[in-house]
């Protein structure tokens, strides 16, 4: 650890917002399925913005919490992102119903129903904040990791290199001893 | 770090247990509870029915490939004492990782992009072997966060109890 503290907080609020936008948004969020690629990704880049602001080395431990904190920031903002998002829509939903039937797919007629009943409870304010409180902690472990990952790849190559070491001082001339008596 | 490992596994085991519980429950009618557990999935997974493995007539709470994610984190814990021990505080070399990250990015992209569609059990490989790697530097660098903090608070003990001159 450095001997003066990294400032955490400013690289995971700028990689934590760009990486819940883009975790919030309908199709750019599928990147996801790829090693939860936004959050992963991001926490990384926090690293590397990290790494740029504070001399000396960082450690797995400074990636874990700036990792941490860019997964936590993500998880608010994209909740707030997708909110729009989330409201159903009856008619997109029969669309859909009719698109699965002619692809020859037997949808029960009871699914488009259950749907509706499910989104509608998934937009109560009570589940939006349960909604938010798992993907708080999901998505600050997955953040933890990003972060390690971003030491591992980032920090030997980004941080500063350590200053020089002092020049060696030669060492003074022994003071003259008695005269030898032989 | 062996308290960190112990509190990783045990988080993991939970975890896999939870993507379990959702269909059991659901399968015996508790569609509420059910549906809770799904809920704390849903952040992270599409849970497309289509592309999750089915217990009791249920899907698992997330897909094939992320459950693979989950199972090989699980493993990676059951090789980390194996193959590192618990003194080791720096992390692997991250083209390790990317090597492991590679067939699951490669599937993943072509799916994404529609050149083709991995079966199901492509898909938990691939996220088994990239979950796999993961602990490796999930409890290196915990165990090392906690380390720093154990060092400073030793540190300011000793600086509370140090005679005033």
């Amino acid at each position: 650890m450095n001997a003066q503290r990294p400032r955490y907080f400013r690289p995971a609020l700028i990689a934590g917002a760009v990486a819940g936008l883009l975790s919030g948004l309908p199709v750019v969020s599928a990147a996801n399925c790829l090693c939860c690629l936004w959050i992963v990704g991001g926490a990384a880049w926090a690293v590397k913005l990290l790494a740029r602001e504070t001399p000396g080395l960082l450690t797995s431990g400074d990636g874990a919490v700036v990792g941490a904190l860019t997964g936590l920031v993500a998880a608010v903002v994209q909740a707030v992102v997708s909110l729009p998002f989330r409201s159903f829509d009856p008619e997109q939903m029969q669309r859909v119903m009719d698109w699965l039937g002619n692809l020859g797919l037997n949808v029960p007629p009871n699914v488009a129903d259950e749907a509706a009943r499910t989104s509608s409870a998934f937009m109560s304010p009570g589940w939006s904040v349960l909604l938010l409180a798992f993907s708080a902690v999901t998505l600050t472990i997955i953040g933890v990791i990003g972060g390690i990952i971003g030491v591992a790849i980032f920090a030997k190559k980004a941080s500063r290199p350590l200053p020089p070491p002092p020049p060696a001082i030669p060492a003074p001339p022994p003071p003259p001893g008695p005269p030898d008596a032989s | 770090m062996r308290t960190v490992w112990a509190w990783t596994a045990l988080g993991s085991a939970v975890w896999l247990a939870l993507i379990f519980l959702a269909p059991w429950l659901a399968a015996r009618g508790a569609s509420s509870a059910a549906r809770v557990v799904y809920a704390a999935f849903s952040p992270t997974c599409h849970q497309i029915a289509g592309r999750c493995f089915v217990l009791d007539g249920h899907p698992l709470a997330v897909c094939g490939r992320c459950l693979g994610v989950y199972a090989g984190f699980a493993a990676g814990l059951v090789l980390y004492p194996l193959v590192r021990g618990f003194s080791r505080l720096s992390l692997p070399d991250a083209r390790l990782l990317l090597l492991l990250t590679l067939p699951l990015a490669l599937d993943g992209t072509a799916g994404l992009l529609g050149i083709w569609k991995s079966p199901i059990g492509l898909r938990f490989a691939t996220g088994l072997l990239w979950g796999a790697g993961l602990p490796f530097y999930f409890v290196t660098g915990v165990a090392d966060l906690v380390r720093a903090r154990r060092e400073r608070a030793a540190a300011r003990t000793l600086e509370k109890n140090a005679p005033r001159t």
